[in-house]
Order: C-alpha cells, then structure tokens, then sequence
C-alpha cells in the first residue's frame, strides 16, 4: 500500500506529494528535522554538563542548522556528535521516546517547550534568532489542523526510522530487544532496497530535500552574493539550474528563483534561457506587487520599469546593442512618465554604458549622470559614473593629474559609504592607469595595496570579496609586470593561482588567459622561436581581435615577411585611429618604423617616429615614449649623427631603467654602448680607449638583462660586438672568450638574416 | 477516470469481436477468461468499490489477484490514491510521491518479465510521465500501443509528450486504423491543421461519417485556423446529432462570441446548464457569455469557477486573462496569462495576451519577446505578425516592420489590415509605387472576397491611389479612383476636387482622352475590376503564398 507520507519531509500544504497552493502565505513550518533542532536547543538550555569548549561549538552550529535545508537525522547527529557526544545521545534518545512512543509525546514536547515569552531570563531571548525560531515553530505547529499533526507525527516516525536503517548498529542506542524486533524488517527493507536500486537506475532525484520558504529564501540570497563575489563558491551552473528547477516545482510562485536562474544562465552565455527567467520573474513580481496598482513609487509600475532597464542590461551584456538601446528607450519613456529619477538615473547610467560599449564619445553623458546622481544623492552611481569618467579620459589622454585627483576625492567618498567593491575597482582602476602611463612602480604598488588590503565585508559568509574582476584585473596585471621583469617563475605563480581562483568557465576567466597568452608570446618571440609564437596568434585573436592582428604583423614582421606585416600594421592602424585606441596606434606605429628600417630606409622614419612621440606625450605614456625615443635615437645612428643620437638617448635611459622592462633596458644599454662606439671614433686614442671600455661595460649590462629574458640572438650580438671591441682594445684573452661564446650561440641558432646592427 | 471506466468499456466488447475473428486470439481470450473466473469474485467486489471511488479498499481486495484485469484495477487503484484524494489535483509542486515511485518499481520488474498487457503498459507510462521520466514514458506508451492499438488512451499520452514533429516521424507505431486517428488529433495539436483535416476527411470517408468524434475535431481544426463559418457550421452539425454533448462546447462558445452571436450564445448557454452546470465546459461557456454582455467582472468569477473544477483547464486561464484586460486589470491579467503558459507552454493565446498586456503598458520592445513567441508557435497566423509589425512601427524599426505585414499578408491576413499599414509605411518612406501597389492589392483583396464589409481604409486607399495616378499623369485611373472616393463620405470631398482638378487638366491637355474613357468607366463594376487587371504586371509576388 501507498505510504501514508514521504518519509523526510512534512509539508501541511502537501497531500500525497502534492502541494497545493499556500493560501494562507505559510513561509515557515515544522518539520521531523526541525522537531529535532528543537530538541537539541531544548537539550542545550536543559543540561548542565557541557563544557565552555562545546558550547562555544554548539552555539556555532546553530546558524546554519536553523538556515540550512533540512538534514537527515544521520547527519544531523553527527554533526552534533563532532561538538558535543553527549549531548547528539540526548537528542537522539528524546526522539527515540517521541517516535516509538505515541502521538501525546509529541504534543507533551510542544507543550513543555521552554516558552521564550515566559522566561525573561532565558536563554533564548525572544527577538534572538533561537527564541524566534522557537516562537516560529510553536506557532506553526499550534496552527496545525487534526490531520495535519497526525501526519507530522507519522513524518517524525518515518523520519527517525529512516535514520535507524542506515545508522550502523553498533552505535545505536536503542535496547538489544528493540533490535531484535527491528532486525528483520530493518533487514527486510535493506534488501528490498537493494534489489529496487538497480532497476529505476535512472532515478536520480534532486539529493537534497525541498526547502520551506524561508531556507529557500535563504539559499537564493546566499548563491546570488556568490554569483557576484566569488563565482567559485557557487554551485556549478547545472547543478544551480536543478536545484532552481526543483525549487520551482516544489513553488512555482517564487519570483526569485527565476531571477537567480537568469544570472546562472548569464554565467553560461545562454541568451534563451536567461531571457526567459528574466521576463518570468518581472511577470511574477509584477503579479506580488499587484496590491498597489498606482504608478507610483511601490507597486508595480516600479518594477515594469525595472524589467524593461534589466532587459535591456541583458542585451547589453550579450553585445546585442541595438535592442538594447531600444529596451533603454523604453524604460527611459516609462520612468520619465512615472517620473521616477532614480530609474532615470539608472538608465542614464546604462545610457552612458552602451555608448561607450558601441565605441562612441560618452564622455557629456556620464557628465551629466554623475551630477544628476550627486543631485540625487545616489553615491553609488556616481561614483561609478566617475570611475568610467576617468577610465574614458586617461584613454583620451587628458590631463592625468585631474585624473588622479578625482579618484583620489570618490575614494573619499567610497570610504565614507564603505563602498568596498568600488574601492576594489579603484584600486584596480589606479593599477591599470599607473601601468597604461608606464609607471610599473606605482602600478605595482597599487597592486599590491589590493592584494593585502582586508576586504570590509570579509566577514561575510566566508567569502573574503575577492574573486571579482577588479581582482582579476590587478591580478593581471601584476603578473604582466612580473613578466616584464623577467620574473617568469613569478608570473606563472600568479597565473597558477588565476587559473585556481577563476576556472576557465568562470566569467573574467578571460582576462587572465589573454594574459597568459601574451607573456608566452612575449618569450616565443624574444626566444625566436616563431612557430610557437605564430599558433598563439591564433589565440590571442580569439580572444581580443585587434591584439591577435598586432601579434600576428610581429610574427610576419619576425619572419621578414615584410609586406604582409605592413599590410597587417596599415589596415590595424586605420582600425585603431577610428576606435581612438591611442595605444595600440603608437605600437603599431611603431612596428611600421621598424619596417622600414628593413628597407634602410631611416630617414622617412623620422616624420613618423616624431609623429609617434607626440602622440605618446599628449597622452602622458611614459613607456612608450621612451620606447619612441629608443627608436628615434636608433634612426639618427644609422643617418649617421650618433652624438645626436646619444644626446636624446639621455632623455629616454633614465625612465627605462626605473620603470621599463627588462628589454627595454638592454635594448636601452646596448644602443648606448653602439653610441658611444661611433661617436669614440671620431676623438683621440687615449679617450677613445676609455669610451670603448664604458661601452663595454654598457654591452656586459644589457647582455645581463637579455639573458634575464632569455634573448638568445640579441646576446650572440652582443657577444660579437664585445669581442670586436676587446680585438680592437688589444684585449685578446677576452676577445677568444666572446668569441668562443659567439661561435657556440651563432651554432645553435639559426641566423634570420637581419644584420645585427640595423636593428635596435 | 470516468475516462478510463467508459474505454474499458468500450474496449472489452470490441476485443471479443476481434478474438471472434481469429481464432489464436479466441485461446488467448479463453485462458485469459479461466483466470479471470478466479478472480471474478475479488474482481467484482473491489470493481463496485472502484466505481464508488474507495481506491484503497478495491486495492486492499485485489491485492493476490493474478489475472491481468484484475491487476490492472488494483495498481490503478494504487495509481488514483497516490494522487490524492481529490481527484486530479494540480501537478505542480509535486516533489516527491513515494508511492508512485514504488508503483513504478512495481511496474517496471513486472515490465523487465513482459507481464505486463496493454493496460499495464498503459498504467506504467502513465507513472513514469507523472515521474517527469519522459523519454523512459514515450517507449512504454508506445509498446502500449503496440500491444493494444485500439487504446486511445495510451495514444492521448502519446500525443501529450510529443512537442514536434521530428519526433512524431521518429515514433514507430502500429499500423492500424487507429494510428490514423492519432496522427490527425497529432496534427491538430501540432498546428498542422490542413494534414488533420485531409486525415479526418479519409476516415470519414472510411465509414466514419457517423462519429460525432470526428465532426467535433474537424470542427475544432477549423476553429484553429480561424475558418470561422466553416467551424460554426460543424458545431451546428454536432449539436443536431448530439444535442447534450458539453464536450468542445467552449469551443463552439468562443466561434459565437468571436460572431458576436449573441442569442445563439445565450441558448447554448442556458442549454448547456440545463445539463450539467458543474463542467468546466459549461462555466465557460457561461464566462463567454457574460463577457459577450461586458459584464466582466462575472465572466471572470465563471472563469475562475471553471477553473476551481479544473486547475488544468488552459482556456479558462487564457479566457480569464482576456476578462482581466477588459477590466483594465493588468497585472492579474498578466498573472492569468501565465498560469496558462504554465500549464502549457505550446498555448500561443496566451502569449499573445501576454504581449497584449504589454502593449498595452506602453512596452513595445518588451512585448516583443512574447509576441515572437507566440508566432514561434503559429508561424503561419497573421495576427501575431501584425502585432510584431506595429511594436516594429512603434520602434521606428520600420525595415523590420515593412517584413513582418508582408509575412503577415503573405500568410493570409485574417483581418485585411497588413497590407494598408504596409501601405501607409511606404507612404511615410516616400516609397509610393510600393505604396500604390499594396494598396491596389489591399483593394483587389477586399473586393474578390465578396463580401462588402465595413472597411474604413478602402476610402484612404482610393484617395492615396487617386493622388498618385494623378501625379504620374494616369488620368483614366485617377479618374476611377477619384469617383470611388465619393462613394466614401470622410473622402468625397477630396474625390470631388481630385475629379475637378483631372477635368482641368484633361481640358487643357487632351480633351479626346475623356471620351475613350467613358465606355470604360461606366461599366459595372470595371472600377473594381480596372486597376486590378492594370496593375497585375506590376504586382511583383504572388497572392497566394
């Protein structure tokens, strides 16, 4: 015969599995499970003989035991059991009585449960959460009809037998006469279970129990900060969408459950699924705002125009930017009828997004929002709008003291609200503009500030707030940087633990592997090894495409295949004009000076590399500046004035050996030692003599930096010129030695056929 | 189960008649009859408990039975307690029914053993469906119906779990008379209307003439693809041979409604109470009733009373969120739309209401969303893609806009209005010569069909039509159209100075023009005749898609 009632779970809205709509609005009600946590707290008050250690660990356990889903009383034990052995016997011998004796047991325990109204000195005050849980659970149960606290009872029966079924039998409680008379049903069942396991194999029902309201309320609450802050917490995307699912089944009219769902589906890229659950839950809420039909500020006016600016933020997150704009429109029409400002002013933020998203100049709209949201007093948004109102001008090259002013005045700002997350983004924002301006000092030590910063909400759930992009950015970053300095060891540390921290599927999964990318071929190339550096192009365009061009043109540009790298480098070129990508223009610039030092023909170079310093200096971009000049001092050498050359060599060496990369500085070095060399030609012997050992010196360094590096063919040059320095210095002992180190470099290398000197 | 007790009955008499026909079945059937004779007491005993609706005590009874009917009658016994003691509660929020896992356990050993006969099948298909196991539920269903073909119930769940027809083509069924009516009820359910119709026209051909089954599905066909004459016809028909059918009447109630027919609605309505006021059918007849006298706030209590008796009843939910519209009541009439879609996801009206709703609410790009959904479901409805065209229109995306009232025209428009909105977005593009000809098809369209309904824009159409002949210097056309004009009376002014200006024209031009246009316009009808068979050159895509 059917079983009167599932065994773990008890519902009063549930006939025979089934439940019916909760009319009344129940969100909470007694369970076996919470019959159970009601002993153990009755236990906890009751008995005197746990010491200060076990409380402490009792009091611990008691949050997520009243939050939690509902466990079997086999776990339930024995998590109790871990803090306090004595008293999991006594919890476990109070249910015994209750569910082997009669119905009156159950109801003699409600009555004797310490009332927290009476005691005002007890324990459990009555605005605690033990004492609201308690004042929760007698009044559910006293609101309980005939029928349904039979059923409870019969619940509570099921539940304890199931627990004494897979309790092994050593350490049950119960009497040798109890287990003779279990035994063979307990034994019976066993083996009936056994033998239907295997037929419905497919059988895999949801593992944990259907939560009431509030756990579920709960669950959402908890899954949706981990969504935001630190995805790896989360559960994996399939697994949320079933418990969604089971969770909607069990209560079709939980709003919520469709608004997590679309932020799982978001993790995944459906864009199906998650417009779906997107407009599922505004028609839901709409429906539990429904009381108050004004247009106004409540009701669901309110959240008609919310659904329409979160589908628009949908589009706008899946690059759908059209409908997006249209969806904005929308919401912006309603808001401005209704008019609800900080809907608008919401909008207006997202306003600001699209445009910058599209690549179009937003910069008088995000203005504009940032004073309506001060207006408005909405720090947030402001503060946001500010943030991007930088990120905007330090791309556009405006003026960088202001720059760093404003973040300096909204950190103010972030500190008195206790923003963290935007301090976060501060933070990183500042790591990433010091690096753009080629500061890797101060970049550095912005990142290191985020990385040893204590979160404000670390407390919260376990999570320290930091797996989120700001993070990943810094992390990113420092990586790079670590990279540059040709700490690799370092930079695959730090890759490793992106790669922990952010699985590939995870959201800002791509940020770090471009990074990634980039440092590999950053030492493919430098190695010479261009066929590995060639089938990282292909990656890198993957993931970002102007990138994956730039890479590709040095690759052609390494293998002299010169006129497709041009045309690569002239089609990017015009791309990152119209994108106003100053960055990107100067390097590809650049390249193209590096090109056409390969047909020697240095002096139409000098129009472009100026062209190129300019632009660098209006954009405050140290590092490419000098990397301009590098260039610049390069061309005059080989145009024949190497005075010149030396003369604003000095102007670049100083901030490529503060801040630059390791290659920066030898190529630095080495062009200065080349320097010297010619000008010593032209000045008599004895201070001739004394140039070439300083130049000598400045090769040994820059040699040391190119072995940092691992730049094996720039060393063999490097060798080559020491030994014909040394030949001419009469220095015979160490011209043999570099030349020995020449002839074995010069074996295992291929030569590419680019003449060591016409190359910086 | 009323169901399940009339196709037991229905089926045992035509078994007998099969096994009279060969004889190995006869010996089936009479070793099935020694078994059954074991039984007969313990059967007859809990059947009288079934039929007084104590599952539990006609299971407790059968509980050693081994013949097959009997152990049918105990596990469905079983089945109907485990669902409650309501009847057929609502499904959702069914987490976890213990004793419909064990039955299907029970089941599925006995199945494992090929002990189980058609109805076992049948019973087993039905557990692993209200399991949610789908896939596991179509193979059983459709061993059921290998095993006993002439058990429509089996086939009703098959056709449940189909959703397209890739699936159906992949099934393999039993090739009998029976499948034919499957795959017509399948077509019907899959939108397919004109297949449905040719199948349910062969079986009618096939002896079938008589079945009030088939004139009710063909009716229903018909009432899917709006043929609304066709439709009431065969409702008629079906009332005069089966005058106390409730079934299909709510259908029949929305054709009147939709007609506007009230009196006949009213009859139907007060007839159908006289037999039996407590059907869904009956309390939304009465709905459309009421909601045909705008007393909506009554539509919706039958509504909701249709829907007390059946929380699955689709068309109430949808009927119901129609009432909430009427009544300005958006958000409860948002929230009944998606109880609809809830109980079947398929129901187009429902999503059509929805983006209605929307609509309403001034949303054009968030109802968007649910109108594609709703023409997703019917492609081939020109309503939904006139509605998609206007939110296109709202939205200045006029290119997406101009494609949506083609399509809707292309696919047969309903209600004659694509092609003048077509139209007028051509005016407002300057495109006039597409303009002209949408108009002159629209006009074609309207006056072929033959009947001469109130159609406002056939005076805007001649007036565009009148100007743009005029200005291209077609004075013959201009003429004809300027005449029609006058037939109109928001338009007769501008038709009587469209005529004076040609008469000028034609005065200082070509006074000879005027008398060959004469003959020509003066004969019947030729105005509507004239710039069709003109402009049919012109006219760049077919009328019939």
């Amino acid at each position: 015969m059917a079983s009167v009632h599932d065994s773990l779970y008890f519902n009063p809205m549930m006939t025979n599995g089934v439940v019916h709509a909760n009319v009344f609005g129940i969100k909470d009600w007694v369970t076996p499970y919470k019959i159970a946590v009601l002993v153990l707290l009755d236990e906890m008050t009751v008995s005197k003989c746990i010491s200060l250690l076990e409380k402490r660990r009792l009091n611990k356990l008691i949050l997520p035991l009243l939050q939690g889903p509902d466990m079997t009383l086999v776990q339930l034990l024995k998590t109790v059991e871990d803090c306090c052995p004595q008293l999991a016997y006594a919890v476990h011998l109070r249910l015994h009585l209750m569910a082997d004796g009669e119905l009156k047991d159950m109801e003699s325990f409600f009555d004797v449960l310490p009332s927290p109204f009476n005691e005002t000195e007890s324990e459990a005050h009555k605005s605690s959460v033990v004492g609201l849980f308690m004042r929760h659970m007698v009044l559910a149960y006293n609101k309980l009809s005939f029928s349904q606290v039979y059923k409870l009872y019969k619940a509570l029966q099921q539940y304890y037998k199931s627990y004494e079924r897979k309790a092994p039998p050593a350490s049950d409680a119960t009497t040798d006469a109890d287990m003779e008379q279990l035994a063979p049903d307990s034994l019976g069942r066993k083996v009936e279970k056994q033998d239907l396991d295997p037929s419905p194999s497919d059988d895999d029902v949801a593992s944990t129990e259907p939560l009431s309201q509030k756990q579920a309320e709960y669950f959402l609450a908890q899954q949706a900060y981990f969504l935001k802050n630190d995805e790896n917490k989360a559960l994996k995307p399939a697994g949320l969408q079933n418990e969604l699912n089971n969770m909607l089944k069990f209560n079709p009219d939980f709003a919520e459950a469709h608004y997590l769902s679309y932020l799982n589906s978001m993790r995944v890229q459906d864009v199906f699924v998650s417009t779906h659950s997107l407009l599922h839950y505004f028609d839901r809420l709409i429906l539990s705002g429904s009381d108050s039909k004004s247009n106004g500020d409540e009701g669901y006016g309110r959240s008609l125009r919310y659904a329409a600016l979160n589908l628009a933020a949908l589009h706008c997150r899946f690059g759908h930017y059209q409908q997006a704009e249209l969806a904005l429109q929308e919401a912006i029409r309603i808001a401005q009828e209704s008019s609800d400002h900080v809907c608008l002013q919401h909008c207006l933020s997202w306003l600001y997004l699209l445009q910058q998203m599209k690549g179009s100049d937003s910069t008088v709209l995000t203005e504009h929002s940032v004073k309506m949201a001060v207006h408005f007093s909405l720090p947030y948004l402001a503060s946001l709008g500010i943030q991007s109102l930088v990120q905007q001008s330090a791309i556009r090259g405006k003026n960088a003291k202001k720059l760093i002013n404003a973040l300096k005045d909204t950190d103010i700002l972030h500190w008195k609200h206790s923003m963290s997350e935007l301090i976060d983004i501060s933070i990183a924002q500042k790591t990433a503009i010091w690096r753009m301006y080629g500061k890797s000092t101060m970049a550095l030590q912005q990142a290191q500030m985020l990385m040893n910063m204590n979160s404000l909400e670390s407390v919260n759930l376990g999570v320290q707030q930091n797996n989120t992009e700001a993070f990943t950015v810094t992390l990113c970053h420092l990586a790079e940087l670590h990279a540059e300095q040709g700490q690799f060891q370092a930079a695959s540390e730090i890759l490793k633990h992106l790669k922990e921290r952010f699985p590939s599927n995870s959201q800002n999964a791509k940020l770090w592997m471009i990074c990634e990318q980039k440092i590999q071929f950053d030492r493919a190339l430098n190695d010479g090894k261009y066929h590995i550096a060639e089938s990282l192009v292909s990656v890198i365009s993957a993931l970002c495409k102007t990138e994956g061009l730039y890479r590709k043109a040095l690759v052609l540009k390494a293998q002299n295949q010169t006129s497709e790298a041009y045309q690569v480098l002239q089609g990017l070129l015009v791309y990152c004009e119209k994108t106003k990508c100053t960055e990107m223009t100067i390097r590809v610039m650049l390249a193209i000076a590096e090109l056409y030092w390969r047909s020697s023909s240095h002096g139409i170079v000098l129009p472009l590399l100026l062209q190129t310093l300019a632009l660098s200096r209006e954009h405050h971009l140290q590092k490419l500046a000098s990397e301009t000049v590098l260039h610049l001092a390069f061309s005059q050498l080989m145009l024949g004035i190497p005075e010149q050359a030396l003369n604003i060599l000095h102007m670049a060496i100083e901030p490529i050996l503060a801040h630059g990369a390791v290659m920066d500085k030898g190529r630095a070095l080495l062009l200065v030692a080349k320097c010297q060399v010619v000008t010593s030609a032209s000045v008599p012997a004895d201070q001739r003599h004394q140039a070439l050992v300083v130049a000598i010196q400045n090769l040994e360094e820059a040699r040391s930096y190119f072995d940092k590096v691992d730049c094996r063919d720039r060393v063999r040059d490097i060798f080559y010129l020491q030994a014909r320095l040394y030949h001419s210095l009469g220095k015979t002992l160490e011209r043999n030695k570099c030349a020995m180190l020449f002839r074995q470099l010069n074996e295992e290398l291929p030569s590419h056929g680019v003449p060591l000197l016409t190359r910086l | 189960k009323k169901k399940i007790s009339i196709l037991m009955a229905l089926i045992l008499p035509l078994l007998l008649v099969l096994s009279s026909l060969c004889s190995s079945c006869l010996a089936a059937i009479l070793a099935f009859l020694s078994e059954d004779a074991q039984d007969l007491d313990a059967y007859t005993l809990a059947k009288s408990f079934y039929d007084l609706k104590e599952y539990d005590r006609a299971a407790y009874f059968l509980r050693g039975c081994k013949s097959q009917k009997a152990y049918f009658l105990y596990m469905y016994s079983r089945y109907l307690v485990s669902l409650g003691p309501i009847g057929r509660p609502l499904e959702k929020g069914q987490v976890k029914n213990e004793s419909l896992r064990e039955l299907r356990v029970e089941l599925s050993k006995k199945h494992k053993a090929k002990d189980l006969d058609g109805f076992g099948l049948y019973l087993y298909g039905v557990v692993l469906r209200k399991l949610d196991l789908f896939k596991e539920a179509l193979d059983v269903f459709v061993e059921a119906t290998h095993c006993l073909p002439l058990h429509w119930g089996a086939w009703l769940e098959l056709c449940n779990l189909i959703t397209n027809k890739d699936m159906l083509k992949s099934l393999t069924l039993p090739d009998t008379w029976v499948k034919e009516f499957f795959l017509a009820h399948m077509y019907t359910e899959l939108q397919m209307i004109e297949e449905a119709l040719q199948k349910y026209q062969s079986l009618i051909e096939a002896g079938f003439s008589k079945s009030t089954y088939i004139i009710s599905q063909i009716a229903v066909a018909y009432h899917n693809i709006r043929d609304i004459d066709k439709a009431l016809s065969m409702f008629n028909e079906l009332r005069k041979q089966d005058p106390y059918r409730i079934e299909n009447m709510d259908t029949f109630s929305n054709l009147l409604y939709v007609r506007s027919m009230k009196p006949e609605l009213s009859y139907l309505a007060h007839n159908l109470c006289d037999i039996d006021k407590y059907r869904v059918e009956t309390c939304c007849v009465i709905g459309n009733y009421y909601s045909l006298r705008s007393q909506h706030e009554k539509a919706a209590l039958y509504f909701q009373r249709a829907l007390k008796l059946n929380p699955r009843c689709l068309g109430a939910w949808t009927l119901m969120g129609h009432e909430y519209m009427e009544m300005k009541n958006t958000s409860a009439a948002i929230q009944a739309y998606r109880h609809a879609i809830e109980v079947n996801k398929r129901d187009y009206r429902a999503w059509y209401g929805l983006g209605q709703t929307y609509e309403i609410l001034k949303m054009p790009f968030y109802c968007l969303y649910y109108y594609r959904r709703a023409h997703q479901l019917r492609p081939n409805d020109s309503r939904m893609l006139v509605a998609l065209g206007e939110c296109y229109e709202k939205l200045n995306q006029l290119a997406e806009a101009k494609k949506c009232y083609w399509r809707a025209y292309s696919v047969g428009d309903v209600e004659r209005m694509a092609l003048v909105k077509l139209a007028k977005l051509h005016e407002q593009l300057n495109e006039s010569d597409q303009a002209t000809q949408c108009y002159i098809i629209y006009i074609q369209d309207v006056f072929s069909c033959g009947e001469i309904l109130e159609h406002l824009e056939l005076s805007t159409a001649f007036r565009y039509l009148g100007q743009y002949y005029f200005k291209s210097k077609r004075y013959n056309e201009a003429f004809i159209c300027a005449q029609r004009c006058c037939d109109y009376n928001d338009a007769r002014e501008e038709g009587k100075a469209l005529l004076r200006q040609i008469s000028q024209v034609r005065g200082e031009a070509d006074p000879a023009s005027t008398d060959l246009s004469l003959p020509f316009l003066y004969g019947p009808l030729s105005a509507t005749n004239t710039p069709v068979r003109r402009m049919s050159p012109l006219n760049l895509s077919s009328v019939t898609p």
